[in-house]
């Protein structure tokens, strides 16, 4: 990658969370990069997870993208715990090991084209959604040890419309609304990612990816223990 | 506006009640009572010109009747369409009810049912040349469109602006839009983007003159009270759905976007479950409407006391409806 811009695919579940996406990738790399065009979406889960062996094979073999980099909600499923990074270890209902693994499998066997190395990835986790993220540092009430502790007692502290709502002030925000909560959010993160990647392990885990790239480019993925 | 709709041996609906929401997207296979629905609302508006009947013995307990119970501050009685036979249905009574007390401000509600209007919006119609002058509101197939567009532009030109600033950010490969006006016909045009090219409307997508069409009653500054949508979705592509969306929810919750008008109660139907993705956070918006042999029932996808447990299973809430869990498919041949 020698300097030159890194090319990235973004893949989120709405246009709102792949421009916040943008702005806190570009905000951990420190550097500008390049996105794949055109832009890829999928539809919620398990939409995500179903068309990802397709969309790694289309980045592969049809774009020069280095990488590949995923946001998705946790909604109700298991947030990414610290225990899940032990090596060798897989949660069969965290979004975000799943990821992991059917990238790894979706990527193992795809032939080196020449000058080509192998596709790098990262993956987030939005628990419970991304605007619990947009929240975080000026609602101190969110945060996933809450949601976490919410999971245990059986008593959610806040709901995704709830969320939705303290974020943009309606529970229907239209595309300009949440486009604009969304970036200003993500800007504030992207200056400062400290508070965002303590309050949210699912955050930390992508920033951890994006950094490791620079150290290690081509062994990030290989380095993870199978699934 | 309407708080629910009671059917009573009204076509396919042999014994069917559905609370209505500010916003309804009505999902369910063919047959299954969607159009009857928005045919009941506008056989209320129809009604609602004429006299109340006094005649409050109906004999017939077999005639065809829709009853309808509306939101406060008009929630003190029941309106009761009653049917002689399958095409007339020509009998509107007023009852009070109990526990809301007297027979309040009739007149009030029905000059807003009176604005009610339907949408079966048709392309074909759209792109013709139309009359200068002429009503102002949207035909139901849309083929005014232009006048109206014009119209607006006349009457306010901040919601004129207001709409093409949302057509250009749906549709970023064009400028600008443009009104024709020549030997008393107006027709549209959209400037390309990169290059100073027209594109005639005969040109113009279909889903992007629909969408046109949903932005002129979205942006009308006194619009219907009440707007039905047939296919809400036809023609446009799944990835600009949520921009429809949002332009419907402007209509249904204005003061969420800083409006100060009176909400619009929206209801429409689809057979996209790219559409109906966009609901998981809000299934009391959503009406299913099922079909069991020949009757026809509604229901609310927030009634569904397991709907959480469903998506956390997997799926998005259009694959679970695609499935058949969630009723709302053909039945079985
Ligand atoms: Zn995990």
């Amino acid at each position: 990658m020698n300097g030159r811009s890194l090319r990235l695919a973004l893949l989120g579940e709405s246009q709102v969370d792949e421009a916040a996406l943008a702005i806190l990738v570009e905000g951990i790399l420190g550097k500008p990069f390049n996105q794949v065009q055109p832009g890829l979406r999928a539809r919620g889960w398990p939409s995500v997870i179903q068309i990802l062996p397709a969309i790694a094979r289309h980045l592969h073999f049809n774009t020069d993208a280095d990488a590949l980099v995923m946001l998705v909600d946790a909604d109700d499923t298991e947030p990414h715990g610290s225990h899940h990074e032990r090596p060798g270890y897989f949660h069969p209902r965290c979004r975000l090991c799943q990821l992991r693994a059917v990238f790894r499998r979706a990527t193992r066997h795809l032939p080196l084209k020449h000058g080509r190395e192998r596709m790098l990835r990262a993956v987030g986790l939005a628990v419970p959604s991304a605007e619990a993220w947009y929240l975080c540092g000026n609602d101190d009430t969110v945060g996933e040890a809450a949601w976490v502790e919410g999971r245990v007692t059986g008593r959610a502290p806040y709901t995704r419309r709830e969320l939705k709502a303290r974020v943009y002030g309606t529970e229907r925000p239209n595309l300009a609304q949440a486009v604009a909560g969304a970036t200003l959010a993500a800007k504030r993160h992207a200056r400062d990612p400290r508070r965002l990647e303590h309050d949210f392990p699912g955050f930390a885990a992508l920033a951890t990816d994006l950094r490791s790239w620079e150290l290690k480019p081509a062994e990030t993925d290989s380095s993870r223990s199978a699934a | 506006m309407i708080a629910s709709v009671a059917f009573r041996n009204f076509k396919a609906l042999r014994s069917a009640r559905i609370e209505l929401a500010p916003f309804n997207l009505v999902i369910g296979p063919n047959g299954s009572g969607k159009t009857s629905l928005i045919q009941a609302v506008l056989r209320l508006r129809t009604l609602a010109r004429l006299p109340i009947s006094d005649t409050f013995a109906v004999t017939n307990l077999e005639a065809a009747q829709i009853a309808f119970r509306f939101n406060p501050p008009h929630n003190g009685f029941e309106a009761t369409l009653t049917c002689r036979d399958e095409e007339s249905c020509d009998l509107l009574q007023l009852t009070p009810l109990a526990a809301s007390g007297e027979l309040i401000d009739w007149a009030v509600l029905r000059t807003r049912l009176l604005t009610a209007r339907s949408y079966l919006l048709d392309s074909r119609a759209i792109i013709r040349p139309v009359q200068t002058g002429g009503s102002r509101e949207l035909a139901s197939d849309g083929s005014n469109l232009t006048a109206c567009l014009a119209g607006l532009r006349e009457i306010s030109p901040d919601a004129y602006a207001g709409l093409c600033a949302e057509l250009l950010q749906l549709f970023p490969e064009y400028a600008d839009l443009v009104l024709y006006a020549d030997r008393g016909t107006f027709s549209l045009r959209l400037a390309g983007g990169g290059a100073p090219v027209m594109v005639p409307a005969d040109e113009v997508s279909q889903g992007t003159l629909y969408v046109m069409a949903l932005l002129a009653l979205a942006h009308d500054p006194a619009p219907p009270a009440i707007i039905c949508l047939e296919e809400l979705d036809r023609g446009i592509h799944p990835r600009l759905l949520r921009g429809v969306r949002d332009v419907l929810y402007r209509l249904t919750h204005p003061a969420d976007y800083g409006h100060t008008r009176s909400p619009v109660q929206v209801i429409a139907t689809t057979h996209s479950p790219q559409l109906l993705d966009l609901f998981r956070d809000h299934p009391e918006e959503i009406v299913i409407a099922d079909k069991h042999g020949r009757a026809a029932t509604f229901a609310r996808l927030s009634d569904r006391t397991d709907l959480t447990e469903l998506l956390a299973e997997g799926g998005t809430l259009g694959d679970l409806w695609y499935s058949g869990i969630l009723g709302g498919v053909p039945e079985a041949t």
